[in-house]
C-alpha cells in the first residue's frame, strides 16, 4: 500500500507554482508554499478515538505595490496564477495607507537541509502509533489508570520564491508524542517534538507518565506563597515561549518598547541563563529559512543573563536599517510579524534529581497550562500548573501537591534561577508555523504560587 | 430552513456548482462504504477570507485567503477515521475517503463508538446579508483604517495602534451515508481597533469593540458600519492615555459589575468550554483538558445563582456562532445549558450525547474541511434579567465596574480562573467615579457564578463573536456569546499583583 506521506509534491512543482504566481503579479513580490501532510493518532480512555490523516497546505504571495503590499493565499495550488493576480489587484487598490515594504530577500544564500529528513519518522506509521497507544492504554490500565494523548508523524514541505530570483525548497519530517495518564486525582504527562523518532524512546514516555500518575494521587493542598521550585522542562519551555510577546522582536524594537529597545545589555537573569532562537540545531524543529526566503540566523535573546537581540523580518529590518534574521511569520487571524519560532534555553549539566537535591523545602512542577501574558513591560505571566506536582523535602521528591495558579515575572524567575538541567524537551509554540520551544528543567528560588 | 438572502449572491470560488459538489461528496461516501464503513460523511468546504489591518508602525496586512477541500469521516467496525485533502489535480475527494478508511483500519478493534442511526436531514441555510462585504471597495475600507489611525496619531502618548476590518464567506456542504444533504452559505464580517499608550515605563491598551480580535457578526457590511468605529476612536484613544496616569485598581474583596465584553469571555471560558461534552467525557483530556462538571450533573449541580441562565442558541441569526446545521449534520437547536443556576444540558455531539443517553445539542463543529469536528461553543449567551446599567450601578452601591479582557487564564478543568481587564471604574454610591488601571479578578467558576446577584435587562445585552482553539492538531472555532452587565458580590480583586 502506498504511503500517503511520501506523496510529496517536490521542489519542482512547488517552486513552479510559486513562480507562476509571481509571474502573474506583474510587479515585484514574493511567495511561499507551506505544506503539511500529517497523521495523528489521538487516543483517550480505552480507544483510539481520533485517527486523522490531514493535509494542510497554502500558497501565499505578496505583491509589493508602490503604495503598499498585499497578499493572496490559496490551498488550491493550481490557482497559483490567480492568487498572484489577486495580490497585485489588492496592492494596486491601496492608495492611502502607504508603508509597503519593497525589500525582498536576495538570492545566493546558503541553506543546509541535511538534518531534516529521517526514515525513522517515516516508519512511525499508523499501525506503529496504534500499537504505542495500545501500550499506553494497557500500562495505564494495569495500575488502574486511564491514558490519553497523541502520536503523530508529519512531512512538511516549504518552498519560497521571489522576483529577485530566490527559489528555496526544503522538506522535513516531524513527530510528536504526548501521553497523559490519570488515576484518582493524580496525573502524569510526557511529551516531545522531534524531527527524528529515533532520538526518543516513546516507551519511556509511557513509563514516566504512569509512574507520575501513581505517585501524584491524593495531592494535598498547597498554600499560596513563595517556594523554591524545580520546574520540569515543559514548564520552563512554556515560560520561555513568551520571549516573542515580551518584546524580543523587531516590531517592538522599532516601536521603542520592550527589553531590547530599552535595556539591551542589562542583566535580567542569572548568568547561567542563555536563551536563543536557533533553527540550525537538530533539537526541536530546525528549518533553514523563513517564509520570506531569508536564511535563519541564530539570535541570542538572553546572553548569560543579559538582554541580547531581537528577531527581525524584512519589514522590521528595513525600518531598523539592519538585516533580517530570518524570522518572518504570518499566522492565520494574525498580522505578519517577526516571530521567534525555534526558541531554546541552553541546557546546563544537572539531572532533575540533582536540581531537586539542591532544595530543602520546595515544590516540583512538571508543566504549566493556559499561561498568558499579564503585563509585557513587567514580563508578568499567569497560568496554572498541571499534572504531577510534588513537595520537595530535604532534597528529594515528597508527597504530591495540588496544582494551582501562579503569577510570576519571567525575568524575575530567571534572575532567581540557580540550576539548569541537561535534558531537553521540545514542545510546539501555539499558532506559529513550525514553531517549537526547547528547554531543560530549571531550579528557581522564590517562585510565587497562588494569586498575587 | 432558509434565512433571507441578497437578491443576487455574488459569484465566487469554485464550489458554486452544487450538483458537482454533491456528486463528489457522494463518490467519497460511497467509496468509504465500499471499503466497509458502516457510516460515512463528507464535508466540502470552500472559504474566502479577507483581512485588512493596519498599524502605526508596520506594513498594512491586506490579504485574501482561499481554501477548498474535503474532510471525510468514517465509522469502520465501530472505529472512527478521518481524512482531509485539499482540492487538487488528483481525485482528492477519493484520496480523503481512502485516508479516512486507512486511519480507521489502523486502530485495534475495541470498544465501538456509541452511534445510532438518525433520520436524514435536508436543508439549506444562508446568512442574511445586506451589503456584500467582498463587494465593498478596498478604498472604502482603507479610508476607515486611515481615519482610525489618524485618531491615534492625535495623541503623542500613543505608541502604536491597530485598525482592522475582516470578512469571510463560506460554502459548507455536508453529505452523509444516512442521506443527509445540507448546504450552508455563511457570511461574516467585523472590525477591530486597539491603541497602546506609553509614558514613563507604563504601557496601557484600550480596545473597541472588543480586545480579542475585535468583534465579528454573521451579516453583511452593514454590521461593520453598525460598529461606528470612527465615532468611537477618539474615546478609545483618550481612555488609553488616561489609563497612563490612573491609579491602580485596589486588591481585596469587592462587589463588582462585570461589563458585557468581559461577561462574554467569562461565559466562553468558564461555561462554554466547561460544558463541552467531549471534554467532560475525557476525550480532550490529553490536550485541552477536562471539566469540573460531570456527565451526571444535569439537574443536580448548582453552577450559579438563580439569576444565571445560559442558553446555547445557534438558531438566532446574525451571530458568529449561528448556523443551520452543525458539522455532523444535526440541525441547529436551542438548548438551555444553565437553568436558573443549575446545569441543564451540554454542548454535545451525536456520539457524546449517545454515550450518556442524551440527544445532540448540535455543537459538533470544525474549522473548514481540514479538521475533525469537535464539541465547540455555538452562540452561547447569558439570558437577560432586568433594568438598565445605571440601575445596576445603583444596586451595586460601592464597588467597581470592570470590562474588556487584558489577560485571561483558566485551568484545564475550567475551574480556577484569573482575568485582567483593560479598564475599571470606581463606583461610589451608585455613581461612576475615577478610571482605574490594571484591574484583575479571579476565583473558582461555580463559586463566582453563585455570587451573581443580578443581571441587567435586554437593552444592555451585547453580542461578541470571537475565535477560540481546541483539538490536536489545533483548530480554530468561531463562536459568539451574549454578554450582559452583571452584579457579582464578594469578588477577589487584584490577583495579578
Amino acid at each position: 500500500m502506498k504511503d500517503d506521506l511520501l506523496q510529496l509534491r517536490g521542489a519542482d512543482q512547488l517552486l513552479g507554482r510559486v513562480a507562476e504566481a509571481l509571474q502573474a503579479m506583474e510587479m515585484p513580490g514574493e511567495g511561499f508554499i507551506t505544506s503539511r501532510l500529517g497523521e495523528y493518532t489521538r487516543f483517550a480512555g480505552d480507544r483510539i478515538h481520533q485517527p486523522q490523516a490531514i493535509e494542510e497546505c497554502q500558497l501565499m504571495v505578496r505583491a509589493a505595490g508602490a503604495h503598499g503590499g498585499a497578499r493572496a493565499g490559496t490551498t488550491r495550488l493550481e490557482s497559483a496564477a490567480a492568487a498572484g493576480r489577486e495580490a497585485s489587484r489588492l496592492a494596486r487598490g491601496l492608495t492611502v495607507l502607504g508603508g509597503g515594504r519593497q525589500a525582498l530577500a536576495r538570492p545566493g544564500q546558503r541553506v543546509d537541509t541535511s538534518s531534516l529528513w529521517h526514515q525513522g519518522t517515516l516508519d512511525f506509521t499508523a499501525p506503529a502509533r496504534a500499537a504505542l497507544a495500545a501500550r499506553a492504554i494497557h500500562d495505564a490500565g494495569v495500575v488502574g489508570a486511564t491514558a490519553c494523548g497523541m502520536f503523530s508523524r508529519v512531512v512538511i514541505e516549504l518552498a519560497v520564491g521571489n522576483s529577485e530570483g530566490v527559489a528555496l525548497y526544503t522538506r522535513a519530517t516531524e513527530a510528536s508524542f504526548s501521553v497523559l495518564v490519570r488515576r484518582d486525582e493524580g496525573s502524569g504527562y510526557r511529551g516531545d517534538l522531534v524531527r527524528d523518532v529515533c532520538t526518543v524512546e516513546p516507551e519511556r514516555f509511557i513509563e514516566g507518565a504512569v509512574a507520575d500518575a501513581v505517585l501524584s494521587g491524593h495531592p494535598e493542598p498547597l498554600a499560596p506563597g513563595s517556594y523554591d521550585v524545580v520546574l520540569g522542562p515543559l514548564a520552563v519551555g512554556d515560560m520561555i515561549g513568551f520571549f516573542g510577546s515580551l518584546g524580543f522582536t523587531g516590531d517592538a524594537l522599532a516601536a521603542g518598547h520592550g527589553p531590547v529597545a530599552q535595556r539591551r545589555g542589562v542583566r535580567v537573569a542569572d548568568d547561567m541563563i542563555t536563551v536563543r532562537d536557533d533553527a540550525g540545531r537538530p533539537t526541536g524543529l530546525p528549518i533553514p529559512f523563513d517564509l520570506e526566503g531569508v536564511a535563519k540566523q541564530n539570535v541570542t535573546m538572553l546572553d548569560q543573563g543579559r538582554i541580547g537581540d531581537a528577531v527581525l523580518d524584512l519589514g522590521t529590518a528595513t525600518t531598523l536599517g539592519r538585516q533580517s534574521t530570518g524570522h518572518a511569520h504570518i499566522g492565520r487571524e494574525e498580522a505578519p510579524a517577526p516571530t521567534p519560532a525555534n526558541l531554546m534555553l541552553e541546557p546546563g549539566d544537572a539531572s532533575v534529581a540533582e536540581l531537586v537535591a539542591g532544595v530543602d523545602r520546595g515544590v516540583y512542577l512538571s508543566r504549566f497550562w493556559y499561561t498568558r501574558l499579564v503585563d509585557g513591560e513587567q514580563s508578568s505571566i499567569t497560568g496554572v500548573s498541571r499534572d504531577a506536582a510534588f513537595r520537595i523535602r530535604d532534597g528529594a521528591l515528597g508527597p504530591p501537591v495540588a496544582n494551582g495558579r501562579f503569577t510570576e515575572q519571567v525575568f524575575g524567575a530567571l534572575s532567581r534561577a540557580d540550576g539548569v538541567g541537561k535534558d531537553l524537551v521540545s514542545q510546539p509554540i501555539p499558532n506559529v508555523w513550525n514553531g517549537c520551544v526547547t528547554a531543560p528543567a530549571l531550579r528557581v528560588r522564590g517562585f510565587h504560587l497562588g494569586f498575587r | 430552513m432558509r434565512q433571507a438572502q441578497p437578491a443576487h449572491e455574488p459569484s465566487w470560488g469554485w464550489s458554486g456548482d452544487e450538483p458537482l459538489v454533491r456528486g463528489m461528496a457522494e463518490e467519497a461516501v460511497e467509496l468509504a462504504q465500499v471499503r466497509g464503513a458502516e457510516y460515512a460523511d463528507a464535508r466540502v468546504v470552500e472559504v474566502e477570507e479577507e483581512r485588512f489591518y493596519a498599524t502605526l508602525t508596520g506594513d498594512p496586512d491586506c490579504r485574501r485567503e482561499h481554501s477548498l477541500g474535503i474532510g471525510v469521516r468514517v465509522l469502520l467496525q465501530g472505529r472512527w477515521g478521518f481524512g482531509a485533502r485539499a482540492h487538487g489535480d488528483h481525485p482528492f475527494h477519493l484520496d480523503a475517503a481512502e485516508a479516512a478508511i486507512r486511519m480507521a483500519g489502523s486502530s485495534p478493534a475495541g470498544v465501538a463508538a456509541a452511534w445510532s442511526p438518525r433520520p436524514a436531514e435536508l436543508g439549506e441555510y444562508r446568512t442574511a446579508v445586506g451589503e456584500d462585504p467582498f463587494s465593498v471597495p478596498l478604498s472604502r475600507k482603507e479610508a476607515i483604517l486611515a481615519q482610525l489611525l489618524a485618531a491615534a496619531r492625535a495623541r503623542r502618548e500613543i505608541v502604536d495602534a491597530m485598525a482592522g476590518v475582516n470578512a469571510k464567506r463560506q460554502r459548507r456542504y455536508f453529505l452523509s451515508s444516512e442521506g443527509s444533504w445540507q448546504v450552508q452559505h455563511l457570511v461574516e464580517c467585523g472590525g477591530a481597533y486597539q491603541v497602546w499608550a506609553a509614558k514613563d515605563g507604563e504601557l496601557q491598551r484600550r480596545s473597541y469593540p472588543n480586545s480579542f480580535h475585535g468583534n465579528t457578526g454573521a451579516a453583511g457590511w452593514e454590521y461593520v458600519e453598525s460598529l461606528k468605529l470612527a465615532e468611537q476612536a477618539p474615546r478609545v484613544v483618550e481612555e488609553a492615555c488616561a489609563l497612563l496616569t490612573a491609579p491602580p485598581c485596589p486588591g481585596g474583596v469587592a462587589d463588582v459589575i462585570i461589563g458585557p465584553a468581559m461577561t462574554a469571555l467569562q461565559i466562553h471560558e468558564s461555561c462554554g468550554h466547561a460544558l463541552e461534552l467531549d471534554r467532560i467525557l475525557g476525550d480532550e483530556a490529553g490536550f485541552a483538558g477536562t471539566s469540573f462538571i460531570g456527565a451526571g450533573d444535569v439537574g443536580l449541580l448548582r453552577y450559579g445563582s438563580p439569576a444565571v441562565t445560559i442558553v446555547a442558541d445557534p438558531t438566532r441569526p446574525g451571530n458568529r456562532g449561528s448556523f443551520g446545521f452543525d458539522d455532523e449534520g444535526v440541525s441547529a437547536r436551542r438548548a438551555v445549558l444553565i437553568d436558573q443556576g443549575v446545569v441543564a444540558n451540554f454542548l454535545s455531539s451525536r456520539e457524546t450525547g449517545a454515550r450518556i443517553g442524551r440527544e445532540s445539542t448540535a455543537a459538533m463543529r470544525a474549522d473548514g474541511w481540514q479538521y475533525m469536528p469537535l464539541c465547540f461553543s455555538t452562540h452561547v449567551g447569558l439570558e437577560p434579567g432586568s433594568g438598565s446599567l445605571d440601575e445596576l450601578l445603583e444596586r451595586l452601591g460601592d464597588g467597581y465596574y470592570l470590562d474588556m479582557d487584558r489577560s485571561w487564564s483558566i485551568d484545564n478543568q475550567r475551574l480556577n480562573f484569573q482575568f485582567g481587564t483593560e479598564i475599571a471604574v470606581e463606583v461610589r454610591h451608585g455613581r461612576r467615579g475615577r478610571l482605574l488601571k490594571n484591574a484583575s479578578y479571579g476565583g473558582v467558576t461555580p463559586e463566582f457564578w453563585r455570587k451573581v446577584e443580578h443581571v441587567a435587562g435586554p437593552a444592555e445585552a451585547r453580542v461578541f463573536g470571537l475565535p477560540c482553539g481546541k483539538g490536536e492538531p489545533k483548530q480554530w472555532g468561531f463562536v459568539s456569546h451574549t454578554g450582559i452587565p452583571m452584579l457579582v458580590r464578594g469578588v477577589l480583586m487584584g490577583v495579578a499583583g
